[in-house]
This record gives structure tokens, sequence and C-alpha cells, in this order.
């Protein structure tokens, strides 16, 4: 099944519709002429070798980044963090 | 000017000042926020810590150099339990869980943070003006803008009201207003300063920048932020810059400039002829000038934005008000996401967003989004050439003088240009440097990735030549 997505659904921003402004940049970017069209081609990419990865350990946070991190949820009722209804209508 | 940390530092030292009455002075200051660059100043916690420095020179202990110097913080950084609003009204009420590595390296270091600085919302702007907190007023003139993103950081170095301020630079946003304030800011070369901690806008130009009034305390700043961090893996080890390695430039004996920077019908006429009579006191010093062939400066612009807006639209699709942010709830989750974005971004955010959105979405994306990435590694290949030929490439900042407040909001389009110089330095990841001379914004100085060394060299060449 095929389903468009137009970009206020892709956003998630209500009514929002492409800008006039930026597609004249993306123009500019079509008529563009460039001598490589495979960007996956080069050494420019930014890359971290396998041997340089950081370890795969849980860091337990601190008592107040925890406590903070409640205080930033948006909505709390008797003691529970509430977050929208899942189901769609 | 000399370095501001190095005489603050000698004055708390020999008892001259004390670091409350130093911290005190600067709040009552920044209090008035007479040009509009405080989103929240950070009293209580800047006081304790001015009174455990003044305790520790009583006590007759020796203090760092960054030991009670005040500074100022964009406010897109996270500092444990301050607010980090990006200027937004989505995050207007969120506090800091953690502290980002710059900042947290600043604090080892003993200097004190003061001041969570304005700026355009998630650094979406070249003017400062896309804040909730009011538009922030040029150092120089209060009827122009201070610049963008890091406005209040800028304005605030300038004006004294802090020592130095730490910006963030994704396309321009410390370099752009420094130019328009007359101070120096830089943008080091990517991946030397740990940018976790802050708010992502574009990550794959996102620098951690310092913005002050000599480059002496650049380069104190920017030693004591640099370093590979786990937590950003796209860190890397890097030297600490000597004082004496900077003071002379005798090994720089090239330099070049973009010619379609300069030929440009888009640059100020006196700007043109203020960077020209610039080059000719460079090469009055024996330094051989080059022009230099660049890309279009719409393709830079272009390329530029077509990427940061695909990025930030990928980072910034985090935020939908569940857990954490002003959320608006609605009939349920999908509408709530919606709503809350929809109400709670601004108007420049929302178009990044939406043409972030465009380009990676099917259709788009090969026609613009990888054209755009491979424009990239084109950019980047003629910067690579370029530093074969030339030590240094000079640059204008901005192709005009800072505009009046409220012009940029009406043409989006004019201000996504007037990044054109800064753009394809980012593009290219490279150290850059505004410095204040030269032009009425100043000049940009570059060098080759990871020689932010020469960068700051090159500076105080330019101090006593120009």
């Amino acid at each position: 099944m095929s389903k468009i997505m137009t970009v206020d659904v892709l956003s998630s921003i209500k009514g929002a519709q492409p800008s006039e402004a930026v597609s004249k940049l993306f123009d500019v970017i079509k008529n563009a002429q460039t001598t490589n069209n495979n960007p996956f081609n080069n050494n420019h990419n930014n890359c971290v070798s396998l041997n340089n990865l950081r370890d795969d350990i849980v860091v337990e946070s601190s008592t107040l980044e925890k406590q903070i991190i409640k205080d930033n949820f948006p909505k709390e009722k008797a003691g529970y963090l509430v977050v929208s209804k899942v189901i769609d209508a | 000017m000399e370095s501001q940390i190095q005489q603050i530092h000698q004055q708390l030292v020999d008892k001259k000042i004390s670091c409350v009455d130093l911290i005190q002075e600067k709040l009552n200051a920044l209090k008035e926020n007479t040009h509009n660059t405080v989103n929240a100043l950070l009293s209580e916690f800047a006081l304790e810590k001015a009174i455990n420095v003044d305790a520790k020179i009583a006590n007759g202990e020796t203090i760092g150099l960054l030991e009670g110097i005040p500074f100022g913080v964009k406010d897109v950084y996270m500092l444990q339990g301050t607010y980090a609003t990006a200027s937004s009204d989505l995050l207007k009420n969120y506090k800091s869980p953690y502290t980002a590595t710059a900042i947290q390296k600043l604090l080892n270091a003993g200097a004190i943070p003061i001041v969570k600085e304005n700026c355009d919302s998630f650094g979406h702007g070249s003017s400062s003006e896309n804040t909730i907190f009011g538009a922030v007023k040029n150092a120089v003139n209060p009827e122009l803008v201070g610049g963008g993103s890091s406005g209040g950081s800028a304005v605030n170095v300038a004006k004294d009201y802090t020592v130095f301020s730490i910006g963030g630079d994704t396309g321009g946003s410390v370099r752009q207003p420094a130019g328009y304030n007359n101070v120096y800011g830089l943008k080091p070369t990517y991946g030397r300063i740990s940018r976790y901690g802050l708010m992502a806008y574009a990550s794959s130009t996102d620098c951690v920048g310092p913005l002050a009034k000599s480059v002496e305390d650049i380069r104190i700043v920017l030693n004591a932020m640099s370093g590979k961090d786990t937590k950003d893996q796209t860190t890397y080890t890097s030297e600490v810059i000597e004082e004496s390695s900077i003071l002379n430039a005798t090994n720089i004996k090239t330099i070049g400039y973009f010619k379609n920077f300069i030929e440009s019908e888009a640059i100020d006429a006196q700007i043109k002829e203020d960077f020209l009579a610039s080059i000719e006191k460079i090469k009055a010093k024996g330094i051989q000038v080059k022009e230099l062939d660049f890309f279009k400066s719409d393709i830079l612009v272009s390329t530029y934005y077509t990427l940061a807006m695909a990025e930030t639209a990928s980072n910034l699709s985090r935020l939908d008000g569940t857990n954490y942010g002003d959320r608006i709830d609605d009939k349920d989750l999908k509408e709530s996401y919606a709503i809350t974005r929809s109400e709670k971004f601004s108007e420049e955010t929302k178009r990044r967003i939406v043409g972030g959105n465009q380009v990676l979405s099917q259709g788009f994306s090969d026609e613009i989004y990888l054209k755009g990435l491979a424009l990239r590694d084109a950019i980047s290949e003629n910067f690579e050439k370029d530093f074969e030929a030339v030590d240094i490439i000079l640059s204008p900042v901005t192709p005009s003088t800072p505009p009046k407040i409220g012009d940029s909001l009406k043409d989006p389009l004019a201000m996504y240009l007037s990044d054109a110089y800064t753009v394809g330095f980012s593009l290219g990841q490279l150290p850059t440097l505004t410095v204040p001379q030269g032009t009425q914004t100043g000049l940009q100085v570059t060098a080759a990735k990871n020689n932010d060394e020469l960068v700051l060299k090159f500076a105080n060449f330019l101090k006593d030549t120009i």
C-alpha cells in the first residue's frame, strides 16, 4: 500500500507548507554541477575507529540528575508521570 | 587589547579586588539587561563560587588562571540545575539535568558562569531576533541587530558584562556576531571541543566557540575546553597551544583570499575597499597574497542550509512534549505531538524543520540532500588543495553591515544569504577566527583542519599589522 506523507505529517507540524525562501535554496542545489555524485566515495566523513569506540557500559545517573529529569516531565498525577493517550482516536 | 583574564587574575592574586565584588559588579551590570542579552542570571550559584575563591586567596592558596573569572554561556548549553531554554517557547521551563563537557571543563578550571545568554532559538537565525527573550541589541548601535545566533554572548563580551562567553557556531553563529560587535570569536576545528551538552542543531558542523576581547583570552579558554571526550566520539586529542608559540608569525609566508567573495555584487562597497586595503598592508609586510577560486556564494549557502536543515529536522524530532518541554495535550499522542510543535516552535524553526523533512523525503533526497553531501565533499577537497598553496585564507566575515532590528525577520532568504562568507568554512570543519579589525565587521582568519594554532598566530600578526 502506498501512502504519501506530506511535510506537515512528516514534521508533526499542523498546516506546515514548504517555504518559498527555502525552495529557492534547494533550486540552487538542483541546478548545481557536481563532479562526484556519490557522497560515500570519499574520505571526508567523520568516522570513529572500532578500537576507539567507548565502552558499552551503563552509567548510573546521579540522584540530582534523576530528580531534574522527573521535574522536567510535563505532567504528573498521583506520583505517576503522565503521557498523552497513545491509542489513535 | 591585552588579556583581561591575566589582568583580573593578577588583581585577584594581589587582593586588589575580591572575587565576590567582581562577580557582583558583573551581575549588577547584567541585571539591567540593556541589550536583551540575559535569559537567566546565575547569581546564587556564581556568588557561592566567588566566596570559595576569596577564601582560597585569603588562605594563601594558589589559584589557577581561570579561577574566579566570570563568563557567559549561550542558552543552548547544559549547566546542571539551571534553565536551558534555547531561547524557545518549547523549553522555556526546561532545566539542565547535567552539565556540558565544555562548561564542566571551565568549571573545573575555576571559571564562574554568571549568565545564560540570549540567542536565536535553537541557533536558528543570524540576528538573535528569533527568540522569546526579545531581540538582542547591537553593542555599538542598539538600533541594529546583535548578530546571531550567539548574539547575546557577543554583546555581553563587547559591553564587558562578561570577560568571555561561550557561544556555539554551526554556520557562523560565533564569528558573525563577533564581527557585528567588534570582538574576537573562534570556531575551532570540528571535534576539538566536545559537543556533549550542547543542544544539537546540525551535528556535522556544530562547534563550541569562545568569544573574548583578545587573542590571548581566546587561547586560554580554547585550551581549557579542548580535548577528547568519550561522550562525543567526534572529538580528538589536541595539543595545548602555548602563548609563546603564537607570538611570532614568521613561518606564515603565503595567504590567500577568495576572489569571488570580493568581486561579488552582494558585498558592501566599504567592506570591499577596507578588505583590499588590509590585503595591501599584509603584502607590505612581505607576505605573498594569492587570489583563490572558490564556489559561488549561493552554492555555499544552499549546500549548508540543505544539510543543516536535514540535520536539525532529525535532531529536533525529539522535541515533542512527551518527556520534557511545554506539552499541549490533545485527543491522542500524534495530535499532542503536532499541536505542541506547531504552537511552541518559532516560525523560523518550523521553516527549517519542514525544509529538512522535504530534502530527506523520498524523491527529494537524491536530487537535493545527496547532491548537497557531494557538494560538501567538493568544497572540502577545494580547501585541501588551497591549503597546499597557502597557509591562511583571509576573508571578510560578512558581505554587509548589521541590519536594523526587524529587517531580517521579513526576508529569510536575505538572512540565509548573509551567511555566505562563514558557512563554507563550517562545511570544511576548519578552524576560523573573527578578528575585530580590517572591515567594519572584521576579518575571518582560517587555516587547515587541526591548525587552530596558526589561526591565533596570524591573528596576533594582524594585531600589529592593520
